[in-house]
């Protein structure tokens, strides 16, 4: 007995290590990035990139991020709606499925290369919004799907029971009762899908971004300035020093901190409020 | 109301053979008790009569079941349509997670019986007959949840009302009922046997004795005895019937 307990005390502390290890690293970017506080003045945040702002930046990320999720959103929903509920579990599905976890794994500079490939030159949308929203989207697709698919197990069988006993057909099921149970989990798995993308480089690096532009893209079809963006090209083109770019990545990181942040918040929220889910 | 005649229904479950030749008319504007041993089949019995079973992978059904004359396992029938004939009452209460009102609105809306007034109209009925109407008709917006089991259960059974079903399934409606609950749900059943054609799956001996003038003994899949529910109580025919009634079993 004694033996096993020790046992099980140095497993967890050997366990315990890569957490403390997570933790430190955390902390030590965000104290970093706080001293990029300094280098920010807030009407920096309103001021055009003309005049060494900000503004189409931050406008251009969250129309990037709008954008993907509106295309990520709906079609992971769907998607995984169909791999829940409709289709039959066969050899395709298993396939698909591998995809899926696949796509999540690839490195985001390759769903770059193939965004440029296919949505820049083969769709000729050339280097703008709608190619950078549809490269995001793919890289979101496999955190919304799976996040919805895991949302739409979560519903208990006995809702959609009453439901079709009720004479509902299966689509008026999932519209009506699966659907909305789910919700929390969808959007909270859309909002973390946000949240990966939210500080992608590689995606956008060559579908639709430039260093400046005049003001804000006037269609989709334009290309659009990025905060993740000009972080990399002010090092790696410009060879600027970190310092002077820690407000670009300070805003960069809370970005991304709070759309984390609001999804398991929701998550939280929900899982208190709606008793079934327990 | 409407009369259940079902002929040589089999089903099974993958290769479980679950309903072995079941043959029995249902009568209209009574209760009709099916009773037997744990996982004899009497829910698949129940839920063949709205053909719930489907619902289930691997799960195939033969021989016929005519509601008023017309067989629902043909190819023309509407499934969507013979639920709402052949209302459910689950043995754990089930609401929807939406408030009380649009629980009962629920079934309505989907076949779009009603709408505006006509619908309150029919949600207030449909509680009242369902004796729920004086404990929530203040608080109709509140969720489902936050009812009583007992309440819940009468809240199902409102939802199965409001979209004027024939016949009524309830399985097991009072097992997780406290017994004034239970009596409750009792006194309903009869009342709704006035209007509707009841069918309730039961353990309880008791139960059945008290609520059902008609009662199924199902043994390992088949029927083992059918008749008035005071006939089977008093003199039964089969053996394991009366062994099954005495608590000899079950
Ligand atoms: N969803 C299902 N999938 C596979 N087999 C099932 C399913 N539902 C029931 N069965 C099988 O069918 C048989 C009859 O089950 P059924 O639920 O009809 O019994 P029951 O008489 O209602 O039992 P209980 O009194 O325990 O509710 C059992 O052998 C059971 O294992
Ligand atoms: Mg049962």
């Amino acid at each position: 007995m004694m033996r096993s307990r020790s046992w099980e005390k140095v497993f967890f502390t050997i366990l315990g290590a890569p957490a403390a290890i997570c933790l430190t690293v955390f902390f030590w970017i965000t104290s970093v990035l706080l001293t990029g506080i300094g280098t920010i003045r807030l009407n920096l945040l309103t001021t055009s990139a003309l005049q060494g702002g900000l503004f189409e930046m931050i406008v251009g990320t969250a129309y990037l991020l709008l954008g993907a999720a509106g295309v990520a959103g709906p079609v992971g929903v769907f998607a995984a709606i169909h791999l829940t509920e409709y289709a039959r579990h066969g050899r395709l599905i298993r396939v698909i499925d591998q995809a899926i976890n696949n796509l999540a794994g690839m490195p985001s500079i390759l769903i770059g290369l193939f965004g440029y490939a296919f949505f820049c030159r083969q769709l000729g949308l050339g280097i703008s919004l709608a190619s950078g929203w549809l490269t995001l989207a793919l890289m979101m697709l496999p955190i919304v799907i799976r996040g919805t698919e895991e949302a739409i197990k979560m519903v208990p069988y006995n809702f959609k029971e009453a439901a079709l006993a009720l004479g509902a057909s299966k689509w008026e099921t999932v519209k009506s009762v699966t659907v909305p149970s789910a919700a929390p989990g969808i959007i909270t798995s859309i909002l973390l899908g946000m949240a990966r993308v939210a500080g992608e480089t590689a995606a956008i690096l060559f579908t639709s971004c430039v260093l400046v532009t005049r003001g804000l893209p006037k269609s989709p079809f334009e290309p659009v300035m990025a905060l993740a963006f000009n972080l990399f090209v002010k090092i790696v083109a410009l060879g600027e020093s970190p310092d002077k770019v820690f407000g670009i990545a300070l805003i960069l990181f809370l970005l991304v901190i709070s759309f984390a942040s609001v999804g398991i918040a929701l998550r939280i929220y929900y899982r208190r409020k709606q008793p079934w889910l327990r | 109301m409407a009369e259940v005649d079902i002929r040589k229904l089999n089903v099974w479950f993958k290769d479980n053979h679950v309903l072995k030749d079941l043959t029995l008319t249902i009568e209209e504007n009574a209760v009709t008790a099916i009773m037997g041993p744990s996982g004899c089949g009497k829910s698949t019995l129940l839920r063949a009569i709205n053909r719930m079973n489907e619902t289930i992978d691997g799960c195939r059904t033969t021989g016929e079941i005519y509601i008023d004359g017309q067989n629902i396992y043909n190819g023309n029938t509407d499934v969507y349509e013979l639920r709402r004939r052949v209302g459910m009452v689950f043995q754990k209460p089930n609401p929807l997670p939406k408030s009380i009102f649009e629980n009962v609105a629920f079934g309505v809306k989907i076949h779009k019986l009603a709408d505006g007034k006509k619908l309150n109209e029919i949600v207030e009925r449909s509680l009242k007959e369902a004796v729920l109407w004086d404990e929530v008709k203040d608080r109709l917006h509140e969720s489902a949840f936050s009812l009583s089991g007992g309440q819940q259960q009468r809240l199902c059974i409102a939802r199965a009302l409001a979209v004027n079903p024939e016949i009524i399934l309830l399985d097991e409606p009072c097992s997780a009922l406290d017994p004034i609950a239970t009596q409750k749900i009792e006194t309903l059943m009869r009342k709704l046997a006035e209007k509707y054609t009841v069918i309730i799956v039961t353990h309880n001996v008791q139960q059945a004795a008290r609520v059902s003038d008609y009662v199924a003994f199902l043994y390992l899949g088949k029927l083992i005895e059918y008749g008035p529910t005071k006939q089977v109580f008093e003199s039964p025919k089969h053996e394991l019937t009366e062994r099954y009634i005495t608590g000899e079993f079950g």
